[in-house]
């Protein structure tokens, strides 16, 4: 008759989420080594090569840093719509569509310099994020219709868009019969701040402050919290909720959109349909992981990266691509799972019917 | 009909809540075949008894038996099987599941073939005078028939007494004439129905006994409803209590402050909840809206906040009108808001004590874009301090905070304004004794320094106690209105319950 169920915690445990990441690594490296070991690898070997291949020396660890940048800046865009209670689940939508702008902006200004070129791309790619996150914005705002749904459906369109564009109008003509996008102008290439790391890594820093700080300390910030504790205290206050809605969507696509011109100038030789890398839907772990508050997002996002890097690097010594991929994955399982422990406890029921409890049910017989 | 064994027996039952007692040794007895109308003003502990009788809460104390044997339920399943079925206000329905679906869920066969279902239900529909086709989405089905959906799924597990809290609540008076006849039928199939209702024209169309409770106690039961006038009725319900003494002395009201004028606005469910509204609040004076729950009080608070939009009429504030203001607007020229939904409307659950506390006045906490966040504390010290908010730290999410306090917080917010008339929804309700006395001074306190108050609360004493005027709303209209000196309990009893006095 008693059963475990997890109670809310009035306060979550202090220093959580490091203690979380601690504890959940732990959990999954055991499994992991398991796992290692019935596959025929050794778990000490692979683990160290993981570890080095991320953290290892400084340019190990400019590889990790390169994939934190749009792992942070997609995590940031989730983080800010969930602030207000929203779902930007189409961060991979905007990403890819702010890389399509990006190299729609490279074809224009071939002749152009570096920086210029540079500049147009990124700030490019921000106003394509933002104009794809512009419809759902606009649906939720004005007729209430879910962003879930309409963020998660772009994304599709987001790929086959640029699928559509590969194929047809912007095929490279030198590809050799290759279905692929023109090479993208040598002066477009984002210069490297250090060994591997390219600049793109201080526009996420100063993104990630500016907009951290609006979100905890500006008047628009504290309106979004409102807003996103309950609606109707938001228009009690006198705050328009259409206003918030509109605006938060858009700033979150703007965030992942630049993300994308990022990834485009900082990362890749021409516009693919893998540019994002599945980095709008790892945006959403990561914010989910930093508990939705903007401050935490970028230590989530470097380890998050250092995970990602890590499990790649392994399967040069021979470890299979299912087992690295498995290996990622129970790893954010365990950070995830520790993290609801921040938040819940573990409490032994008593049987039904002996609590208030019972009250909240539904009828089931 | 006398000679029929009694359905339900309610002996001695004793339930508290934390601060409140809902059921202080409760009878009620339920005779096989009958109608019987459990009637009384809000929080006098009907849905509480029903929900004992339900299986939802257990009786600290008292016997409850079914056709005369002892019965415990440990929970609504318990009940269900035992013949008792609920159909709640809020209705317990998967909306996109058909109807058949929702009548069999949780009580079919293992394999189910939907269209023996189907037929089934649509039998028993047949039966009853349900009027409700069994292969539509309950999505799709106005709240009448949502209504008949939960009666089917009652019947359809056999229930022999159906429980319908407030069943016309929801239903226009056609509909309410066609449950009457469902209910009828009922009976005469030897079903007995519990109908719990504040409307004492349909306690005397539809039902053939009454109990009439307050403050937890049975003070009439099984009465005779042929026997009884209305009069009778809402005497029995509102009591002869004597009023309290808190009232301040009358003082000459000041100049006029809020004026409504045939103010007239639509409920959620886009029906009409306010017609023709006009009352007008003077500096000095509280004036009191009595009335049953959702007979227009919350509407008309939220209209005269600018939460809700009006359809038509004027609300002026120092004859100014504002019929268009936005809420923030109305705050600025000096109108504050107490609303019903302090939790969800009043203060924002998941931020702080400080950031609550600046709900109305962040603007004015500022250096630059950002929060002063010194000036926002200080100004939430003050707060705190002056209206004895019991909260650990600021920045401490208020969440926390007891009933009670985060009362003081919200009042306190909306006094240290300094606004000429505020309206306070159910200011009182849900708090203890001490908070409930807290918050009625604060208010008195308000009126003697001059503020125009209109209060909202469906408690009569704390009405009488303390109001200067008292207007008493029915259907959404004023149904009566009467001064501090000539309030008669009875009177707006009657009123209350949407009978001429």
């Amino acid at each position: 008759m008693i059963r475990p169920v997890l109670v809310r915690r009035e306060v979550p445990v202090r220093g959580g989420q490091p203690l979380a990441f601690a504890v959940g690594l732990l959990v999954a490296l055991l499994l992991g080594a398991v796992l290692l070991l019935v596959a025929g690898d050794s778990p000490m070997e692979v683990y160290r090569r993981m570890l080095s291949a991320s953290f290892g020396d400084l340019e190990a660890f400019s590889v990790t840093l390169n994939r934190a940048i749009p792992l942070a800046l997609a995590g940031l865009a989730v983080a800010i719509a969930a602030t207000m209670g929203l779902w930007n689940i189409g961060a991979e939508g905007q990403i890819l569509f702010g890389a399509t702008t990006a190299a729609g902006i490279a074809q224009i200004g071939e002749g152009w310099s570096g920086p210029v070129l540079i500049l147009a791309m990124i700030v490019g790619g921000s106003i394509g994020g933002a104009l794809w996150a512009l419809g759902p914005a606009a649906a939720k705002a004005y007729i209430g219709v879910n962003e879930i749904i309409t963020t998660l459906m772009l994304n599709e369109i987001a790929i086959r868009l640029i699928r559509y564009l590969i194929n047809g109008p912007w095929k490279d003509p030198e590809g050799y019969g290759f279905v692929q996008a023109p090479a993208l102008p040598e002066q477009s290439f984002l210069p490297n701040l250090f060994q591997r790391t390219h600049v793109g890594l201080l526009i996420a820093i100063a993104v990630l402050a500016v907009i951290g700080l609006m979100v905890s300390r500006s008047s628009w910030g504290y309106e979004l919290r409102v807003a996103g504790s309950s609606g109707a205290t938001a228009t009690y206050a006198g705050i328009s909720l259409k206003r918030k809605i509109l605006t938060v969507l858009v700033l979150s696509g703007t965030v992942a959109g630049l993300a994308g011109g990022i990834e485009l100038t900082g990362n890749a030789t021409r516009l693919t349909e893998t540019v994002s890398n599945g980095y709008g839907f790892a945006g959403i772990i990561v914010a989910a992981l930093a508990l939705m508050r903007p401050s935490g997002v970028a230590a989530v996002a470097v380890l998050f990266g250092a995970v990602q890097v890590g499990g790649q690097s392994i399967k040069a010594i021979g470890v299979s691509d299912a087992v690295s991929t498995v290996l990622q994955a129970l790893i954010l399982f365990g950070v995830i799972a520790a993290g609801v422990l921040i938040v819940y406890r573990i409490e032994m029921a008593e049987p039904a019917g002996h609590k208030a409890r019972s009250t909240s049910r539904v009828r089931s017989a | 009909m006398d000679a029929a064994p009694l359905a339900v027996e309610l002996k001695g039952i004793w339930k508290r809540f934390p601060g409140v007692v809902a059921n202080a040794g409760t009878e009620l007895t339920v005779k096989r075949g009958s109608i019987h109308a459990v009637l009384g003003e809000n929080g006098a502990g009907k849905s509480t008894l029903m929900n004992v009788l339900a299986g939802v809460y257990r009786p600290e104390e008292g016997e409850v038996r079914l056709f005369g044997e002892r019965v415990v339920f440990a929970n609504p399943a318990d009940a269900l099987a035992a013949g008792v079925g609920m159909v709640h206000q809020e209705f317990r329905l998967v909306p996109t599941f058909t109807v058949a679906e929702n009548v069999v869920l949780g009580a079919a066969e293992r394999v189910l073939n939907m269209g023996a279902v189907e037929r089934r239900v649509a039998e028993l529909a047949e039966q009853f005078s349900l009027d409700v086709d069994p292969q539509r989405h309950i999505w799709q089905l106005s709240m009448g028939e949502r209504q008949r959906v939960e009666i089917l799924k009652a019947l359809w597990r056999d229930a022999e007494i159906l429980i319908l809290d407030e069943p016309t609540a929801v239903l226009t008076p056609n509909e309410a004439d066609e449950l009457g006849l469902v209910i009828r039928r009922m009976a005469n199939d030897g079903r007995s129905v519990i109908f719990i209702s504040h409307k004492l024209h349909e306690v005397k169309q539809y039902c053939d006994e009454a109990t009439v409770l307050r403050g937890g106690k049975t003070v009439a039961a099984s009465m005779a409803v042929v026997d009884l006038t209305p009069q009778q009725l809402a005497e029995l319900m509102v009591g002869e209590a004597t009023d309290a003494a808190l009232r301040p002395e009358p003082r000459q009201a000041g100049d006029q402050l809020l004026t409504v004028q045939d103010l007239c606005a639509l409920n959620n469910r886009n029906l009409e909840a306010l017609s023709n509204i006009s009352l007008s609040v003077h500096g000095g004076e509280i004036v009191g809206i009595a009335g049953v729950a959702g007979n227009g009080q919350r509407e008309l608070s939220d209209v005269i906040a600018g939460l809700r939009e009006s359809t038509s009429g004027t609300v002026k504030l120092f004859g100014e009108d504002i019929t268009t203001a936005t809420p923030r607007q109305r705050f600025r020229a000096g109108l504050s808001y107490i609303p019903e939904d302090r939790v969800g409307v009043g203060l924002a659950p998941q931020l702080s004590v400080t950031d609550n506390a600046i709900l109305r006045s962040y603007r004015e906490h500022t250096r630059g874009p950002l929060i002063a966040v010194d000036r926002a504390k200080a100004f939430c010290a003050d707060v705190v301090d002056s209206f004895k908010v019991r909260t650990g730290s600021l920045d401490q999410r208020i969440a926390g905070l007891s009933g009670g306090n985060l009362q003081r917080l919200l009042v306190g917010r909306e006094l240290t304004a300094k606004p000429s008339v505020i309206v306070a929804s159910q200011p009182t309700r849900g708090l203890d004794v001490q908070g409930v006395k807290a918050i009625q001074e604060l208010l008195i306190d308000a009126r003697n320094e001059g503020l125009g108050v209109l209060m909202v609360s469906e408690d009569l004493d704390e009405l009488l106690a303390i109001s200067d005027r008292i207007i008493v709303m029915h259907g959404g209209r004023i149904a009566a209105e009467y001064g501090g000196a000539d309030a008669n309990r009875s009177a707006i009893g009657l009123a209350m319950a949407g009978e001429t006095p």
